[in-house]
């Protein structure tokens, strides 16, 4: 055993390191930039280091566990764990955060808060997914929404504190459900309140108090992930963002409601979930035509990923409220998978957009011959989005509908139709991402503008997208990868289903 | 021999060699890869050539000792569902392989001439090794999951390679139409496939069709789900062979370079729905509905095909619509349940089509040096005519592989189609009509287009059709469109040519008995010499014959076609009926138990050959009676004007004409129908819901935050802070509630 408190140190090195950034002397941006990028790089290395010397993937138990008491009166602990369901999602945050910021290099205004901010979502984001006590699950949601907010708000475009107004408001109303469903949990019961989550998996409550918890739990978790209705503060957000921000919000962020789903909603409160799941695949499958349909008829760039975004999420929903072992695990390899397509995404959109000046998709053309790298990357990281076969996305798809079709639950005449609608969604995907496509870059156009805002992709540029293309093939080749992260933890989680 | 069988998984694998160093080639050292670029083309066809040695002799293991063998690795490891990969080699297999690399080496060597002026060309070589993986991964897959990846992996190559010139909007619209086309179809065969797990639980083809016909004859499973399922999976095949609802993608599929036409747009990937039905025939034959809707869609597709080939100006548009006619042959084939037939005629018209796909991209590469890069110009028929004398060697191969499509005794798909047609007698005397008829219209449109490229004059300098005097100027450059734009709109037959691609369906529709257009319609439907000014012969280049490189894989296809016929032709050795392709296929004949017996009456065979024969013959005949250039062009001039004189009285039989003309030219009307229901539908949709999002979904928080904001200024307005007013209501409410007391004490 090692008692190295590993967490602990991942969690708090970024904000601490990213403090210290305040008390640089004054001297340019650069210093600040190369420090964050080191900051991100050296907690990338020992988040690998410490899962890969002290994770053991074929344990279903708590991992690296840490139990510090931190407020006597009501029991609440600074506890830290690791299992197979947490691991992608960090490792995950880990990889896009830092290149994320090496994605901001461009950024100059402002460059201390900017990175500051950069290094506390991290923290953030990694303590969501590594907390093993509710209140402090509640309060790393609230911590990283703070720098979002921020972020948005200062380096976004030109409504940008409309959409930033928005997002806070759409999470912090969603907050406030999930700060009721904490407490009405953790004071269920016994005198003193319960926070601990393996403590709490083993309770169980009467059906009417765990329904109205459950919806608690998953209006905060919708707002996030998103569901429709919930979901407008998506497209206006990521149409405002910096497209580093974009990566952040894309990649990670929605993946914190899909995370909450199944850590809270699914492994809590599993009779409640057995009976809401079949209106959420109703609601999944809605999700991906819907979204689907209307990400066409957008006219700005980003907002129809963003909407693609969500058509994609629809998946996870349909994954989670399955109820297999495969249904799960697909959902598990969708959340990574589209945290890498998703963010890579936006990224060639906002670096695109750096160099065009352009955002509505009906402007644009023709700017494959300046920019072929661009290009190339964008059309795979499309292909990848619309599940193509030997990427992350078609196995992670495929899974999904597998863990559809072994599901016990279901009749055959509903199991039809539900399949049938979400692969309705894999003819709508190539319809709107391969014309986006086709907007941007087919096509010829004679540039008014001088020559020199032309310049292909950049070393640094090349480096962040085919740093997300490789795991993007790598999974879709060999989807163990993941899996075998996950698979003892899922089944775990569903063995709860059996016994009770 | 067991060994080579342990090592056949290098068949797909190996040419993926090339596109993965291109790629990291073009990467990390641009300007060396490019310098390079002949080495690897060189090293691409090496390497299929490797392939094709390799998967010979695995044919000629397969013909000897006819066994299956299968391998498969574990892909994903769950508890409750395990994907494997694998390969399998049986007949199928090796034929498919056998085709694919050869067809794909002789492609290669003509493309490394047909594309050495292009930006593109180490792309192009890339793209099409990756096809080559693809397609090759396909043809040795052991599962259905496998067929499935393999399956979009080419879909994916098609459109890369459809827009592979991605400046034209047209190739840009077509790669698109492509895939979204065959992503319908892909639909059909994921949900299939699906279906087909969930019945029996099993992805392996063998345990599948085993444990489905265990279930089917134990009446254990609803047979309407069933019906569902495998009319899902066909409609895969559907969208990939181009057989009817789904063939729109395959004539705009022609906007790419023509080596893909003849390799992916004719030879195999098209193919690949056969295929697909081929491999899947043992489940189909379980449900005969299934069989019944299979022949049907072949019957349609192979008339539709035929007749929307009548007309076309396109060379490969024409070529294309014939490659659909002749898909649905096969298809046809498979329904009728003769899966010798289907596949023979499959190599046989791959071979031939091929040939007749690179020959017209020879003539394509002579006529573009004089008409200019449009492909509106360069792949026009009506510019084109009289080329025998200028590139001879093209001109026989082209006419060899005209009459081997025809069905004309010594080539080819003679002995394939024949064999199809007999079949068809057996199995329904409308369908065997029908498949005659087509096989008239066969000859007719392939000479058609044969008379119109190579007998006569050429009729892009008689004509002066642009108003210009260089061809140079207003040749549409390579990568981009804009030369159109100085197009002088006064020439009728110009305005025709160039709006004929993008507004072909509303130009027609709307106004398709106006007199002056019918005319010049006639006018090129019948002669293609309308000579409106000799003044301007002042161009001095001429189209000439392509580079051997070029003409080196003609060569090796016109043996092909001559003799590929062999292995289909049954040998009397001994008193036994026996043909290579029969005992090569004979294990999967057992599997199938159908047809095995192949006991063909030498004068029956004659009777029906003889028949055949003659209505291609005949076919033959009325092409040469519409379209035998006249030579002399001065008189015809006048012949024209008779024509027009007598088109006014509208004769039955030119009414007939026109109306074939017209469904022809608008491709039936199917892509017009497709463009205002479903692609309006689609777009309405979207426009609709993303309006429902935005003003009725957002429009909530959005007039919820307006509200609260009115609320608020309000609230604010009313406590503004003024002492005097806040003393007024204080005093006002006071004093309200002071007389309201003193009231009820005066009651009391």
């Amino acid at each position: 055993m090692n008692y190295f408190p590993w967490l602990t140190t991942i969690v708090i090195l970024p904000i601490f390191a990213g403090s210290l950034i305040f008390v640089f002397p004054q001297r340019g941006n650069k210093i600040i930039r190369w420090y964050t990028i080191c900051i991100s790089v050296l907690e990338l290395l020992l988040i690998t280091y410490a899962f890969c010397y002290h994770f053991q993937p074929d344990d279903p138990l708590i991992q690296l566990g840490e139990d510090y008491k931190w407020i006597n009166f009501f029991d609440f602990h600074w506890r830290l764990g690791i299992d197979g369901l947490s691991i992608g999602p960090v490792l995950l945050t880990g990889f896009i955060t830092t290149l994320a910021t090496l994605a901001a290099w461009p950024v100059t205004r402002d460059s201390r808060l900017f990175h500051f901010l950069m290094l506390a979502m991290y923290s953030g984001q990694i303590g969501l997914f590594s907390s093993r006590d509710l209140l402090l699950f509640f309060i790393m949601w609230e911590l990283e929404l703070i720098p979002v907010y921020l972020l948005l708000s200062m380096w976004g475009g030109k409504k940008r504190l409309y959409s930033a107004t928005k997002f806070i408001l759409y999470t912090a109303g969603g907050s406030i459900f999930l700060l009721m469903g904490v407490l009405g949990v953790g004071l269920y019961g016994s005198n003193e309140p319960t926070l601990n989550l393996e403590t709490l998996v083993n309770q169980s409550y009467p059906v009417s108090l765990e329904i109205i918890f459950y919806i608690g739990f998953f209006i905060a978790f919708a707002v996030k992930l998103p569901i429709i209705p919930l979901h407008t503060w998506l497209p206006d957000t990521h149409g405002e963002a910096h497209y580093s921000t974009c990566m952040l919000l894309a990649g990670i962020l929605l993946k914190m409601g899909a995370y909450g789903l199944v850590r809270i909603n699914m492994e809590l409160l599993p009779h409640a979930h057995s009976i809401f799941s079949p209106s959420l695949m109703i609601i999944g499958t809605i999700q991906i035509i819907y979204a689907a349909s209307t990400s066409p008829g957008q006219r700005n760039l980003k907002k129809r990923i963003a909407y693609s975004s969500v058509s994609h999420m629809g998946f996870i929903i349909i994954g989670i409220s399955s109820i297999t072992d495969t249904g799960l695990n697909g959902a598990i390899l969708q959340i990574i998978s589209h945290g890498f397509i998703g963010a890579a995404l936006f990224f060639l959109a906002g670096t695109s957009y750096d160099r065009i000046r352009l955002v509505f998709l009906d402007e644009m053309g023709g700017i494959a011959i300046p920019m072929p790298k661009i290009f190339t990357l964008f059309s795979s990281f499309s292909m990848a989005s619309l599940a193509l076969p030997g990427m992350s996305g078609f196995i992670a798809e495929l899974i999904v509908f597998f863990g559809l079709i072994t599901s016990q639950k279901y009749l055959l005449i509903p199991k039809i139709l539900i399949t049938f609608g979400m692969a309705i969604g894999i003819i709508l995907t190539p319809i709107y991402s391969l014309s986006m496509s086709r907007q941007m870059f087919y096509g010829y156009k004679l540039f008014n503008i001088s020559n020199s805002f032309f310049f292909d992709s950049g070393p640094r540029e090349l480096f962040v997208s085919t740093a997300i293309f490789l795991p993007v093939i790598g999974i879709g080749i060999y989807p163990d990868f993941v899996l075998s992260l996950s698979v003892e933890k899922v089944e775990a989680i569903l063995s709860n289903y059996f016994y009770r | 021999m067991e060994h080579i069988y342990q090592y056949a998984w290098i068949i797909p694998f190996l040419p993926l060699l090339v596109p993965l160093l291109i790629g990291s080639g073009l990467l990390f050292f641009p300007m060396a890869t490019k310098n390079l670029r002949r080495i690897w083309a060189f090293s691409s066809i090496l390497l299929l050539s490797i392939v094709m040695l390799f998967s010979m002799k695995l044919a000629i293991q397969q013909i000897n000792n006819n066994s299956i063998y299968q391998y498969l690795w574990s892909w994903t490891i769950n508890n409750d569902f395990s994907l494997e990969f694998g390969y399998l080699i049986d007949p199928l297999t090796s034929i498919m392989s056998m085709l694919i690399t050869t067809v794909a080496i002789l492609v290669l060597i003509y493309s490394d001439n047909y594309m050495s002026h292009d930006q593109g060309y180490l792309r192009f070589f890339a793209y099409m090794s990756f096809f080559n993986t693809s397609m090759l991964g396909l043809v040795t897959s052991s599962n259905l999951i496998q067929i499935y990846i393999f399956w979009e992996l080419v879909g994916m190559c098609s459109y890369l390679l459809i827009g592979f010139w991605f400046t034209r909007p047209i190739a840009a619209n077509a790669c698109q139409k492509a895939f979204v086309t065959n992503r319908v179809g892909d639909f059909g065969l994921l949900l299939g496939i699906l279906g087909f797990y969930w019945i029996t639980g099993s992805f392996e083809f063998r345990d599948l069709f085993e444990i489905f016909k265990n279930l089917i004859n134990n009446n254990e499973v609803n047979s309407l789900f069933c019906i569902l399922c495998a009319f899902l999976l066909f409609a895969g095949a559907v969208a990939k062979s181009a057989q009817f609802p789904l063939h729109v993608w395959l004539p705009d599929a022609m906007e790419g370079p023509t080596p893909i036409s003849a390799l992916i747009h004719a030879a195999t990937m098209v193919a690949a729905g056969i295929f697909l039905v081929a491999r899947l025939l043992p489940l189909f034959l379980i449900l005969p509905s299934i069989m019944y809707g299979i022949s049907f869609i072949g019957i349609i597709t192979v008339l539709l095909g035929g007749t929307l080939a009548l007309a076309q100006k396109d060379i490969k548009i024409s070529l294309a619509y014939s490659t659909m006619s002749q898909l649905g042959y096969m298809m046809l084939a498979l329904g009728m349940g003769s899966y010798r037939a289907a596949l023979f005629h499959l190599i046989t018209h791959a071979y031939s089509k091929a040939l007749l796909f690179l020959g017209s991209g020879s003539l394509i590469h002579s006529m573009e040096t004089v008409v200019g890069y449009s492909p509106n110009k360069s792949q026009n028929m009506v510019l084109m005519g009289g080329l025998t004398k200028h590139v001879p060697i093209t001109k026989t191969s082209f006419l060899i592989g005209t009459l081997s499509l025809c069905g004309i005794p010594p080539l080819a798909c003679f002995w394939s189609k024949d064999e199809i047609l007999n079949d068809s007698w057996i199995y329904s005397p409308i369908f065997a009509i029908i498949a005659y008829f087509t096989a008239g219209l066969t000859a007719f449109y392939m000479f058609r287009i044969y008379l119109l490229t190579f007998e006569g004059h050429l009729n892009a300098f008689l004509k002066n059709y642009s108003g210009k005097k260089s061809s140079s100027f207003y040749s549409i450059s390579l990568w981009g469109q804009e030369g159109l734009k100085s197009i002088n709109q006064k020439f009728l037959l110009l305005t025709l040519l160039t709006m004929n691609k993008k507004e072909r369906v509303s130009f027609f529709s709307k106004k398709p008995y106006q007199n002056q257009i019918n005319g010049n319609l006639r006018k090129m439907l019948r002669s293609f010499i309308t000579i409106i000014d000799f003044d301007n012969k002042n161009i001095s280049a001429y189209p000439h014959e392509s580079d051997n490189t070029m003409l080196f894989p003609l060569i090796l296809l016109i043996l092909f076609t001559f003799f590929i016929g062999i292995i289909g032709i049954p040998f009397n050795q001994e008193g036994i009926a026996l043909d290579i392709l029969t005992k090569w296929l004979t294990s999967s004949m057992n599997l199938l138990d159908s047809n095995s017996e192949n006991s063909v009456d030498s004068y029956e065979f004659l009777i029906n050959a003889t028949l055949s024969v003659s209505i291609a013959f005949f076919g033959i005949f009325i092409a040469f009676l519409f379209y035998k250039p006249a030579y002399s062009s001065l008189k015809n001039f006048d012949l024209i004007n008779l024509f027009d004189k007598r088109g006014q009285k509208r004769i039955l039989g030119d009414k007939l004409i026109n109306i074939i003309y017209n469904w022809s030219a608008n491709r039936g009307y199917i892509d017009a129908f497709y463009a205002k229901f479903l692609i309006k539908g689609v777009r309405g949709l979207a426009e609709l819901v993303s309006f429902f999002d935005r003003r009725i979904i957002d429009g909530i928080p959005n007039g919820f935050g307006v509200t609260s904001f009115f609320v608020g200024e309000g609230i604010k307005y009313v406590g503004g802070g003024r002492i005097s007013s806040y003393l007024f209501w204080y005093f006002f409410y006071v004093s309200i509630l002071f007389l309201f007391f003193a009231n009820i004490q005066f009651y009391f």
